[in-house]
Parts: structure tokens; sequence; C-alpha cells
């Protein structure tokens, strides 16, 4: 599996400048305005700047997502193309007055500085965030409700920080305390509008949950939740709650809005108030290159994306090229971590021009495969239907 | 063809030139701090809301809590804009009984049930 790719790395990069570059000015000259103009004022244009990474799906709140192009750039997710989600106007918090309250069923509250948070030594994770509502606009319905979010509400950063469950262990936990609460700084225009508060159960605090002061090795930028934010490896985005200001622990889950109402799986065949609530990642891929209607010549083309499941992990990614009559595994690279993606490539000859359409399955260690049409949900939520790219091999 | 490939060519090593540029100077803020500027977007919806009876009222109770476009975007039937108005009335949005009415109207109307897609 190394060895495919390492072989295909090598082989990889005149390719990969030439498929980007080429898609690049696809994207330039498929927006109106640029299109009417003659051919030497668009690369006048375009040497001014790359076409913008980002899909602004809503201008504010924030709900920008990373386009395919941009996301498989690299396997880490660079925080300038990172999607991001919110859903108040982005808090400003002044880092040297900002406290992380620790409280309720502790043995000992604590109130701690950034300064404190950021001492040594600061641990390091990487992790794949999946917004919940990612894929929304590719469930096949007359009628979706939210934003319509594609392929690129997802993406993979590496995030410096303290275990929560060290922060916990220090206050001492209580038995009595079953759920962490996060509560968040970010507030609604209107005051009727409930505040972000999630919680999650301690099993789960304990085991991998992290809170981040850095984001790919600089402090965390203010659309990520700065100065302090949870990510919760495994789990879909809503989790990893931004701008946290206290960790509460409780008895009970939180009954926010947020928790009973917002993010649960409504099923037009279950009863509204049995419903399950969006948590842990589904297996999913995504094919980052060929991008959809690239032209390519002739000879090796490589099929590549990432992949990444919840808390099962992953096992294969396979692809096909006849409609899934047929499969064909595809190599991961480079290094693994439990919440991040992972890299699959492969490559199939193409000796003569054609039109060719690629899935991509990806199947998580319980063997659970993505399904060709995930279930639709009322709100949209958790689309893992498989991804197909079309593209054609010109002589 | 071949004058089409060569402009072709310019193009692509203007981006290159330019990408590499932008490249350059992100790697050499990164260290140093956090960007500041939001990253550069590209918007696919409407960024207004379109002429029609119920416009004024859909900028005024909608655009106090979120742009125009988390609505441009939407395709739903009648009860999903009844749930979505009711939802939004229970967070605080004041709606006259007529204004309702006419908001509900411009809703269905203009951001109604799409045709279904084709995957």
């Amino acid at each position: 599996m190394s060895d495919m790719g390492r072989r295909s790395r090598h082989a990889e990069s005149p390719l990969a400048r030439r498929e980007f570059l080429s898609a690049l000015g696809r994207a330039a000259a498929g927006s109106i305005a640029l299109s009417t103009l003659p051919p030497w004022t668009r690369a006048a244009l375009a040497a001014v700047g790359p076409v913008p990474e980002l899909i602004e799906r809503n201008e504010w709140p924030e709900h920008w997502e990373t386009s395919l192009t941009a996301l498989g750039r690299s396997c880490i997710t660079s925080n300038e193309r990172f999607f991001v989600r919110s859903h108040f106007p982005v808090p400003k918090l002044d880092p040297t007055a900002w406290r992380l309250e620790v409280k309720g069923l502790v043995q000992t509250p604590l109130t701690l500085t950034l300064a404190a948070l950021r001492e040594p030594p600061v641990r390091e994770t990487t992790a794949t965030l999946e917004c919940a509502g990612n894929g929304r606009g590719l469930y096949a319905l007359p009628s979706t409700s939210g934003t319509q979010w594609e392929y690129g509400a997802v993406g993979n950063a590496r995030w410096g920080g303290v275990r929560l469950s060290d922060v916990l262990e220090r206050a001492g936990v209580k038995p009595e305390a079953k759920h962490v609460w996060f509560e968040a700084a970010d507030r609604a225009t209107l005051p009727s509008v409930p505040p972000f508060l999630r919680s999650i159960p301690i099993e789960k605090a304990m085991k991998d949950v992290f809170l981040a002061h850095s984001m790919n090795q600089v402090p965390l930028p203010r659309l990520h939740g700065a100065p302090l934010r949870a990510v919760v490896p495994g789990w879909f985005g809503m989790a990893s709650t931004k701008w946290v200001t206290a960790i509460r622990l409780e008895a009970a889950p939180s009954d926010n809005h947020f928790m009973v109402k917002g993010y649960r799986y409504n099923y037009p065949d279950v009863d509204p108030t049995q419903t399950e609530p969006v948590e842990d990642l589904r297996v999913k891929s995504v094919i980052t290159r060929p991008l959809e209607g690239a032209t390519l010549p002739v000879g090796r083309v490589r099929i590549q994306g990432f992949a990444w499941a919840g808390h099962a992990g992953l096992r294969r990614v396979e692809i096909s090229t006849d409609a899934g009559a047929t499969w064909r595994p595809a190599g991961f690279m480079g290094d693994t971590e439990p919440g991040a993606w992972r890299t699959w490539a492969t490559e199939i000859e193409v000796l003569s021009p054609a039109t060719i359409t690629v899935l991509a399955r990806a199947t998580d260690a319980a063997g659970e495969p993505q399904p060709p049409q995930a279930r639709p949900n009322g709100s949209g939520y958790a689309n893992n239907s498989i991804q197909q790219v079309t593209f054609r091999v010109a002589a | 063809m071949s004058p089409r490939r060569g402009s072709g060519r310019r193009l692509k090593a203007g981006v290159a030139v330019a990408l590499a540029a932008a490249a350059l100077s992100m790697l050499a803020l990164q260290p140093h701090s956090a960007p500041t500027d939001p990253p550069k977007r590209r918007s696919v919806y409407p960024a207004h809301f379109p002429d029609g009876p119920g416009r004024t009222v859909a900028e005024r109770s909608c655009l106090v809590c979120h742009s125009a476009t988390l609505v441009t975007q939407q395709h739903k039937d009648s009860t999903g804009w009844e749930k979505s108005v009711k939802q939004m009335e229970t967070w605080g949005v004041k709606l006259k009984s007529a204004d309702r009415d006419s908001l509900l109207t411009y809703l269905r109307s203009r951001f109604g049930p799409a045709e279904p897609k084709q995957h």
C-alpha cells in the first residue's frame, strides 16, 4: 500500500498541477462576468489572484464551504480554506480578559486563564470536523430545509491545546456528574433566541475530547472559536462548540434547543418525540480528483480523495467505474490518527478517449459501507451517499 | 486550436505566478499570528430578496438575524415555510397577521419546491 502511495506521489505532480490549473481556469471562465471578456483580460484578472476557495452558502452568520478544488490540496485543510459554520454573530473575546470556568458537579471549581491553558505540555491531535448538514444540498428531494451544503462542509486540522480529561481530573468530577455542558459566548441578535448550549456524555469527554487554542500551529482564528473551542473527534461538528467560556458538569444532558429539537434525525416514519440525536460521524469518502467535468489525457488516471468514519474507524475505500457493479480497492497514504480522515488514492488505465463516471465507497471497521443513497431525513443531516464524479479522457 | 492553447498557457503561467506569490505571502504570515481578514468567498445564491409583494416584510423580518442567502437558496413547500416562519416567531420575530400571510405567500411563490434532483 505504501509502495503504491510512494510511486504515485512521484508520478503525480505534473498532472496535479495541470489538472488544478485547468480547473482554476474553468472556474474563472465559468463566472458570467469573466466569460464575456476577451482572453487577455481574463488572464490579467486571473493573475490578480486565485478564485476564492470558499463558497458562501450564507453570508452571515457564516456558512462558508470549502470547494473541492481547495479541499483536495492537502491532507491538512489550511485555516483560510477550512469551512465555517456559525449560528450567531461571531463574538470578539479579549484573550487576556477571557477565562474558562470549570463548574457544576466538580470537587474544585476552576477559573483558568488562556495563559494557563497554553502552558506546556501543549498537546496536539489531528481531527476531522464535518458539519452535520454536509451534503444536505445533494439529497434528491424537491423540498429541503436549511443551508444547501454540498461536499465541502468538512475539514481536517491539527489542533493544539489540552485534553478535556486532564482539566476534568484537575477539577475532580463528582460521581453523579454524567454530562459535560459547553457554555459559549456567541449570542443571537434577538434575546429570545436560545443560546447554543450543547453537552456530551462524560464517557466521551474523558475519552478523546480536546480543548483547542491553536489550529494548524497558529492561535485559533476568531471564526473557528477563539480563544478556545472543543474538538470532539468522531462526532459531527455541532458537538465541537466554539468560543467556549465554561465547562459545566451536570447529571443530565443539556435540554437546549440545539440538543432536543435541532440536530436530531427526523425520519418520516419515526415518532417526532422519539428521534435519535445526531452524534457519531457516518462513514464517508469524498473524491477530490478528478474534479467533476475535468478533461484528462489518455493513460493512467489518478483517483484520489479522503475518507473518514465515526467511532468504529475506517477500514477501506473502493472505487467503481461501472456504476457499482464491481469495486476495486484504493490504497491509503500517510499517517493515521483515530479522529482524522485518511487520504486514499488509486489509478485506472484509460487507453482511449472516454467519458468515465467514478464512484468511491468507504467502509468502516464494523463493516458498514456508505450507502448508494443515504436515507433522507427532515433536516437533511448526515448525507453519506456514495459520491460520483464524471470526467472525460481525451487523446 | 494552437493559438487558443497558447493563450491557455499564458493564463496558466499567470495564475501559477500569482498562486506562488500568494502561497509565499501566506507562509510568511502564518507563524506570527492568525489572519485577521476573513478569507475570500464566492457567493452562489442571490444576495437580495427578489421583487414582489411581501419583499419588504421579508427584509424587515428575516434580515434581523441572517442574510437573505439563507432564504434564497432554499426550496420548501407551504408546510415547510409555515414551520420556518412559526419557528422565527417563537424566537422573537414580530409579525402582524396580514404581514404573516403576505410573507408566507411571498416565500411559497418565490422559493417553492424545486424540481427533483437527478443523482
